[in-house]
């Protein structure tokens, strides 16, 4: 843990310089990890991770020295590297620091990191034991993860606090083959939750079941035709779209040095009518929520689009300085070897008023994309292109059968124009999103939409 | 506790826990890394890390656990979890921790003068580079990388065999550190837009030439300009030094036994044979002096020794630890590795590449009289399929006419086989270049190959 007295002092040390802000990261994290395949647990890892930051501010400019040898000498040694590195003309002193607790909005029933790993590798025979029963699945990976990050925040601002930030996750990944051709299927549940997770979120089975059905399902389905056409996203990982193609050009890391095509379009239209996008920090047990972001601000709500126009960007400290807006505690980083930036955090398109079985049965020909998949975006120009892991196709309105090697192809500013329904039904999926602050677990998700127009690449 | 009373506590307390090894693997690093865009400093990063892990027999299997703080109660739980890791793993190969030889090489890859330079003289080169490139000709307009950074950092194992054995157990230590300067250049003409890198590692601060590294970078960035796609069809082709060690690198895998003894390498069983032409000779020298992949020892404590893995075009061993010598019935290699200190142990080459031959690069050419010359392929991880030999890659260059070389050449793709690709060799350079890594080549003429272009 850190001590009040080394934080004042290391922060004061930081400051020698004429930096005009320091602050110190002190992070404590237990990682488990059980890996099995076909059957066999492969590996069972446990790994502590601990060490500290501390970062000066001079302008613009941002200084970061890391250490895991968090002793007072340790700590104070950073804080003399990252201020030999600032020339600043005047001296400021920093504020008294005063402990301030975090209430928890994340209820955490029973630590993970207290659970004997035998129980963790039963759920993951529960969910093998249906792998191995399902016709045509050659192989099946699971994995288990928990992760309990404590972490310390004080700056030179007065800030003292902490957090305690529990994650569990299970994925199931499921090999189908007919002998010349495999596809895969995965289900990848977690939340900000402990290991009651297994009692309610997660159902091993069923996460199997569905990871196998999707692997056999794409195996039998005929190539997907090319074409421009409309597409139907389903809910949930659907909302990757929206996080790679806009979500990141709305973090301060891009807007801040004009490298984003949002840029200067706060308060425009730049979505239909229909799209609301909330990035929210607050969702109890969710996996992208905080209670404070990594740079000690308590997490917000915060709403990116109303009704198609923009209405904020996510920024953190030394990105407010350049833009000369107020941060948003968006400020997160994967742990103690990264300086924080701006992320996201739970980012979904909110739920509408239009009904599922209108939007299909209205789209005429085109296609429904059930579940996405990876992809890219290049963020300058917001240009995109992602795998459709399951999709079907429709014509006349009606679902016709699966298709694989569908991708969706276009721009993040286009596509939000060309939102003409947006389902009642919101869902959030997790993933693991990867910046220059390292790679953070955020939540994608919204209700099934539909896009009028959109340029499938297939064959 | 310090790194030394944290080891101690940890070898007493796997003692009493009744395992029956236990090995302390530690790495720690002091680096230092900064960019220079358009004058300014950014991502000014240093740290010091250091990071651990214990290794070791219990109940006659392998445990694994890691940790980066050392304190009483990582003591405690370290040991707890290594014993539940080697409880629960589900693997029938016979593991151990290695009692130690008897000598172990001398290698000198730590200069202490370059722990000793000054940030200020760091900064100052990313600086100069960048006014000297974009001074050297109009049509540069930016840096769009320009990196320094140094590293020095030790390893060291630490062992200890508790039942049936009264070995004092291995204290093994091995200490380098490196500089490395990157820089790319941004040349723009009319609406054509290229880049070019420049590149160099060094133990000798002063061998980092501003002038040098930026000429590097501009010269390729300018001569790319004109870059346009060839016809597609079958080239007559040479692979350059800076080219090549990442198409070694990719395929670098297959040699491994343990690749080899999971179906993944098409290199099983194939020792004694012949494997490629009869001008190869692939080597395997942890001993190389300034070498980045050099160490005395691997990472389960065992001598490392140099070894031809193609000898004239022979197969004459694959890479082993261990477990895959045990599995396979030989002595291990001496290739052991491990994935930053908290990896399993898996099987890694040292330094890696192509023995050199003769002839320059340009004699190379001028055997060669019409072709290509590919200096870069990218796309690695999508375009090259180690388990089959298979590689589509981007790739850019410049053509040979006439035994010299002629235009630059960039969006083509060069596809091939790697297997096929070491039997077509029909000469190797004598420029042995290992460009930012341990796996290095000189150029090598590689006969016919495939090329998609215009």
């Amino acid at each position: 843990m850190l001590k009040q007295e080394i934080a004042q002092a290391v922060i004061a040390e930081a400051l020698k310089t004429g930096g005009d802000f320091a602050e110190i990261f002190l992070e404590d994290r237990q990682n488990n990890n059980v890996s099995m395949l076909s059957g066999k647990v492969e590996s069972v890892n446990s790994r502590r991770l601990h060490g500290a930051g501390v970062r000066v501010f001079h302008g613009f400019q941002g200084v970061y020295v890391y250490t895991n040898d968090t002793s007072m000498e340790g700590l104070m040694q950073c804080a003399r590297r990252a201020a030999s590195a600032i020339r600043g003309a005047d001296k400021i002193a920093a504020k008294g620091l005063a402990w301030q607790d975090t209430p928890s909005i994340h209820a955490i029933k029973e630590r993970p990191d207290q659970v004997k790993t035998a129980r963790k590798v039963e759920k993951m025979k529960a969910a093998q034991a249906i792998l191995k029963e399902a016709p045509e699945i050659v192989q099946g990976s699971i994995n288990y993860m928990d992760s309990v990050q404590r972490v310390w925040i004080a700056n030179s601002e007065g800030l003292f606090t902490g957090d305690t930030r529990v994650y569990t996750r299970f994925s199931v990944s499921a090999i189908a083959s007919n002998g010349t051709e495999n596809q895969t299927g995965g289900e990848n549940p977690g939340a900000m939750q402990g290991f009651e997770i297994f009692d309610s979120r997660i159902d091993p089975e069923a996460c199997a079941k569905t990871a196998a059905k999707r692997a056999v399902t794409m195996l039998h389905a005929p190539v997907c035709p090319a074409g421009v056409m409309p597409v139907v996203i389903d809910s949930g990982f659907g909302g990757v779209i929206f996080h790679e193609a806009c979500g990141h050009s709305l973090e301060a890391t891009a807007v801040a040095v004009g490298n984003s095509e949002f840029c200067g379009k706060l308060g425009q239209k730049i979505a239909a009518d229909c799209v609301t996008a909330i990035d929210d920090g607050t969702i109890p047990n969710e996996w992208g929520s905080l209670n404070i972001d990594d740079e000690g601000t308590p997490t917000t709500k915060l709403v990116l689009i109303e009704n198609g126009i923009l209405k904020n960007y996510m920024i953190d400290k030394l990105n407010a300085r350049r833009m000369q807006m107020p941060i948003t505690g968006s400020g997160r980083r994967q742990g103690y070897m990264f300086a924080p930036t701006s992320r996201m955090r739970n980012t979904y398109i909110a739920a509408g008023n239009d009904e599922n079985e209108e939007m299909i049965s209205t789209m005429g020909d085109g296609l429904y994309a059930k579940k996405m998949g990876g992809g890219s975006v290049t963020p300058t120009t917001g240009k995109f292109n992602f795998a459709v892991a399951e999709g079907y196709l429709v014509k006349d309105g009606k679902i016709q059968h699966p298709v694989r090697g569908a991708s969706l192809i276009g721009r993040g500013s286009e596509i939000l124009l060309k939102i003409d329904r947006v389902g009642k039904d919101m869902q959030m999926a997790q993933g693991m999103c990867g910046s220059i602050s390292g790679s953070i677990p955020t939540n994608v998700g919204q209700p099934m939409i539909r896009v009028s127009s959109m340029t499938v690449g297939g064959r | 506790m310090n790194a030394d009373q944290f080891i101690q506590a940890l070898l007493d307390e796997a003692r009493k826990q009744g395992m029956q090894s236990a090995e302390i693997y530690l790495n720690s690093t002091d680096s230092f890394r900064a960019m220079c865009v358009k004058g300014d400093i950014t991502n000014y990063t240093v740290y010091a890390t250091r990071g651990l892990s214990l290794r070791g027999l219990y109940q006659g299997k392998m445990g694994y656990a890691a940790t980066e703080a050392f304190d009483e109660d990582a003591v405690g739980s370290l040991v707890e979890a290594v014993k539940e890791s080697a409880i629960l793993t589900e693997d029938e190969d016979i593991q151990e921790i290695y009692p130690g030889d008897g000598e172990y090489p001398k290698i000198d890859n730590y200069s202490p003068a370059l722990d000793q330079v000054e940030e200020k003289k760091k900064l100052q080169l990313i600086q100069d580079i960048e006014k000297k490139a974009l001074a050297m000709d109009e049509r540069i307009t930016a840096l769009n990388y320009n990196m320094i950074s140094t590293a020095s950092s030790e390893t060291r194992i630490v062992n200890r065999i508790f039942s049936g054995s009264d070995a004092p157990g291995l204290d093994l230590r091995y200490r380098d550190n490196m500089a490395v300067c990157f820089v790319s250049a941004t040349a723009k003409e009319g609406d054509r837009v290229s880049t070019g890198s420049g590149f160099k590692a060094t133990r000798d601060f002063d061998e980092l030439d501003a002038e040098q590294i930026a000429r590097e970078a501009v010269d390729e960035a300018l001569f790319m300009l004109k870059a346009a796609p060839v016809p597609s069809g079958s080239y007559r082709a040479i692979i350059d030094a800076k080219c090549m060690p990442d198409l070694l690198g990719v395929f670098s895998g297959v040699f491994s036994a343990e690749s080899a003894q999971k179906g993944l390498s098409l290199l099983a069983g194939k020792e004694g044979e012949t494997i490629a032409s009869e001008i190869v000779t692939l080597m395997d020298d942890p001993l190389l002096p300034g070498g980045l992949g050099s160490q005395p020892f691997d990472a389960e404590g065992v001598a490392t020794r140099t070894k031809a893995v193609i000898e004239k075009g022979r197969l004459t061993t694959l890479l082993h630890n261990l477990k895959t010598a045990r599995k396979a019935g030989v002595k291990t290699t001496g290739n052991a590795a491990r994935a930053g200190y908290a990896g399993a142990v898996n099987v890694s080459p040292s330094n890696f590449y192509f023995a050199p031959g003769e002839r320059t690069p340009e004699q190379l050419m001028q055997d060669m009289k019409n072709g290509l010359v590919i200096t870069e392929v990218s796309g690695l991880h999508a375009g090259a399929n180690p388990i089959s030999g298979d590689f589509s890659l981007i790739a850019q260059g410049y053509t040979v006419k006439d035994g010299r070389k002629d235009q630059p050449v960039e969006q083509i793709t060069v596809a091939g086989n790697f297997y096929q690709l070491l039997k077509n060799i029909r000469a190797v350079g004598s420029d042995l270049c290992f460009p930012g890594s341990s796996v290095g080549s000189p150029s090598v003429d590689v006969g016919e190959i495939a090329v998609a272009g215009k």
